[in-house]
């Protein structure tokens, strides 16, 4: 490592004055906070948020997403779909080798994905359901073959499902305990429970651009303690911090606050088709969801619980996403027209079950929509449940209403396939509209922006009108960093991506 | 029979008055005592006493400091903190009482069964106190209301069966020592069943400690219920219960320090006072020790 003669002094004084030198001290060793310590670090069986977390810095993907969600290349430089939309042909990079030096190409493309669709444990067989079969056409050119058009899988290529493994790694049964990729920075070591390290790998592609010889994620579950561990300076990135803690960090000059809108969502979903549970006023209903919908405030919601820093919305698709309804626009509170619509159902009171992850984040969400939706006429139950059990009753549709926190994805279909086709994956209340899963099929097969972009126009009214669920709130991602860190850019998948990322001059 | 009861009772009255008038002399029995019972008035008459409704929440006063509208400040949901640390103090002195009487009302008897009738009878009972004894007070607690799921009553219910080896052990111990007396051969002899013989004879000779130790304990309910509310187990949002209130007030310990004082200060004033009378009730009831 090179150290020039006019950075000395200057690294000097800044650890004379406190600031934390330890960019330059530590042998540029990037300190970063996580909320979770993640599952088995194979892109094909990982099943947590941190995980993706350090994937970021670990396993390159064949595509990954703009800030503004648009597909760009990373392993794959181009791609072109075949006229019938049933095949997508890949250019891949050249030169590229992953950690344990095995070259990058066709065949180790063909294998990733097969290995990702047959392992045992594999958690991206759903995922890759629509890929028929991967044909290598030469070193550098790759074909997926698909069962039928499905526009979504660029977007599933974007994350676990599109990293690549070395072949020679990824045939042996410990792969998850030494990873090898072909991303940025290459395993070092893990400490259960505690923490995982990575450090910079010299044939990478684009290495110029990697400011940081190492990368440690230590697993600090604690939002407030993640965060004064970097006003301490001890550690140089936390992500997570509560929207209560900002004005914290925005006062902290030697922090610097970054931050994105999130694709996640929090949304008060309802019963309406499981077993016994949707057996209720409002599990009937579609005129008392919507009342209850009109009860509550989104933006006092989001005031009270989150200080005004997360996105509140009436859409399961945040506002960020380019297929945002913007027809449909979050309805205001009106009381007297839920009262009215009580009123029209029959009734004067209704009683409603919510349960909940007891979370203070639902908890106090659980309890300003108790509050608000009595002024209307719900007389609302709380039900914080502990987290498993309350996870088993979501699973299991045993329960009225649920907050339910999804995670989002890149793409709309994930998100409004899993919840609103009549089999989704996350379409645990039972709702189905045979209509609406129409139009859902047909936008994951349409490639054109434009016109997908109006088939989820359609889909959005028809979700919205039988309220199967009500959405809240979109949270946003805010990661605190020293201010001696320069070219953090967070993504709406919060995810750290260290590319111009580099101890600021 | 009526001659062992006759021998007993001036005795026993006589001792009592001695005991009452060495608690009244003991300044910490003063102190305690005012505490409880001041606790147990504003719990009582919290409706009365309380400024506004503890749930009631307004949106535009979140989290304000301290003022003459609200003495104690407001919440994070914008609810007065006074409020709610008066109608706390429901669940918390509720929740000392009933799970010690819940403690008490199977611990004793087993206990003295125990002590009494020794053999196999006192092996059973007294290995599984001891089992119950190996695992932690506050941990078992927070095992049985999360099996029993959270609710103010499930909590009472844990707190009362964790507390119960406590009082199996006390009673036995002091059944022991007891059954050896002289007057409990001749309520033998004379053919008294052993059920009375453990109610008259046994249980009010026993009692002292029992008396003293259920008091400390109640101390530990508090804390506990304390506890598990803070873990989300004990009373349901959005009731006010102290553990809760500062569950809630952690997330703002730099903004919105009151939050966490009121309820944090009614916690440790209600245990100290337990503790004052569990002690002075000690010294008054045991002058030996």
């Amino acid at each position: 490592m090179q150290v020039s003669r006019s950075i000395i002094p200057v690294a000097l004084a800044a650890t004379l004055l406190g600031f934390s030198g330890a960019a330059h001290a530590q042998g540029s060793n990037l300190t970063v906070g996580i909320q979770d310590d993640p599952d088995a670090l194979d892109p094909a069986v990982s099943g947590t948020y941190t995980g993706r977390f350090v994937f970021a810095a670990l396993c390159d993907k064949l595509v990954d997403i703009a800030p503004d969600l648009t597909i760009v290349p990373q392993l794959a430089t181009s791609w072109t779909w075949a006229p019938d939309q049933k095949s997508i042909t890949f250019k891949l990079r050249s030169g590229v080798k992953f950690h344990d030096g095995t070259p990058f190409d066709a065949a180790a493309v063909k294998f990733n994905i097969e290995r990702m669709q047959t392992m045992k444990d594999s958690r991206r067989k759903a995922e890759l359901s629509p890929v028929a079969g991967v044909e290598v056409v030469s070193a550098d050119e790759v074909k997926f073959n698909l069962k039928e058009p499905f526009a979504p899988l660029l977007s599933v290529l974007s994350d676990r499902a599109g990293m690549m493994v070395s072949p020679a790694a990824g045939a042996k049964e410990d792969f998850a305990v030494n990873p090898v990729c072909a991303g940025p920075y290459k395993f070092a070591e893990r400490k259960a429970r505690d923490l995982i390290r990575l450090t910079k790998f010299a044939d990478y592609w684009d290495a110029a651009n990697y400011g940081y010889d190492q990368v440690t994620y230590y697993y600090i579950a604690d939002s407030t303690v993640r965060l004064s561990r970097v006003r301490a300076g001890d550690l140089m990135i936390a992500e997570r911090i509560a929207p209560t803690d900002l004005k914290t960090v925005r006062d902290d000059k030697n922090l610097k606050l970054h931050g994105s809108p999130g694709l996640a969502v929090s949304h008060l979903m309802v019963n309406v088709g499981a077993g016994e549970k949707a057996n209720t006023p409002l599990g009937k209903d579609a005129r008392l969801r919507k009342a209850f919908e009109l009860s509550i405030d989104r933006n006092v919601i989001n005031r009270v619980a989150f200080n005004g820093e997360y996105t509140a919305d009436n859409q399961m698709i945040p506002p960020s996403d380019p297929y945002y309804s913007k027809t449909n626009p979050i309805p205001a509170r009106d009381v007297a027209a839920a009262k009215a619509l009580i009123a029209q159902a029959g009734m004067t009171t209704v009683p409603v079950e919510l349960t909940y992850e007891n979370s203070l984040t639902d908890g106090r969400v659980a309890q300003i929509v108790q509050s608000m939706a009595k002024e209307a006429g719900f007389d609302v139950k709380l039900a914080p449940l502990e987290t498993t059990t309350a996870i088993e009753r979501y699973l299991a549709g045993n329960f009225e209403t649920y907050i339910g926190n999804w995670s989002g994805r890149g793409d709309p279909d994930p998100t409004l396939y899993a919840f609103f086709s009549c089999n989704g994956g996350q379409n645990v209340n039972k709702y189905c509209n045979k209509e609406l899963e129409g139009v859902l099929n047909q936008a994951r097969a349409e490639v054109d922006i434009a016109k997908r972009k109006a088939l989820y126009e359609k889909a959005t009214a028809m979700y919205l009108t039988d309220l199967p669920t009500i959405p809240i709130y979109h949270p946003n991602w805010f990661v605190a960093a020293r201010a001696n860190i320069a070219g953090l850019n967070i993504y709406p998948d919060g995810l750290l991506r260290l590319k111009g990322v580099k101890p600021a001059p | 029979m009526s001659a062992v009861s006759e021998e007993r009772a001036p005795s026993s009255q006589r001792g009592e008055r001695a005991a009452w008038r060495r608690l009244l002399r003991e300044p910490a029995a003063i102190i305690g005592g005012v505490i409880v019972g001041g606790f147990v008035l504003i719990a009582i008459f919290a409706p009365v006493i309380a400024p506004y409704d503890p749930n009631a929440s307004d949106w535009m006063t979140i989290r304000e400091a301290p003022s003459l509208a609200h003495l104690f400040g407001t919440d994070d949901l914008g609810r007065d903190v006074l409020s709610r640390v008066i109608f706390g103090a429901r669940a918390s002195l509720a929740a000392g009482f009933l799970s010690v009487t819940i403690a008490l009302a199977i611990g004793l008897p087993l206990g003295v069964a125990a002590g009494y009738f020794g053999g196999v009878t006192d092996m059973a009972i007294a290995r599984i106190a001891d089992a119950l004894l190996a695992c932690p007070f506050l941990v078992l607690a927070i095992a049985l209301a999360a099996f029993l799921g959270p609710s103010l009553q499930n909590a009472m219910i844990a707190i009362g069966v964790s507390a119960t080896p406590i009082f199996i052990r006390l009673a036995r111990g002091q059944t022991l020592a007891v059954r050896a007396e002289d007057y409990i051969s001749a309520a033998q002899s004379l053919g008294l069943p052993h059920a009375k013989i453990m109610a008259s004879h046994i249980l009010p000779n026993i009692l002292p400690p029992i008396v003293v130790q259920a008091t400390l304990t109640t101390a530990i309910a508090v804390l506990a219920e304390a506890s598990l509310a803070f873990l989300g187990l004990g009373q349901a949002p959005p009731d006010p219960s102290w553990g809760s209130m500062l569950d809630a007030a952690r997330q703002f310990l730099v903004e919105a320090p009151w939050m966490a004082v009121w309820p944090g200060l009614a916690i440790v004033v209600v245990v100290v006072g337990f503790n004052l009378l569990g002690d002075a009730l000690n010294d008054s009831l045991n002058p030996l020790d």
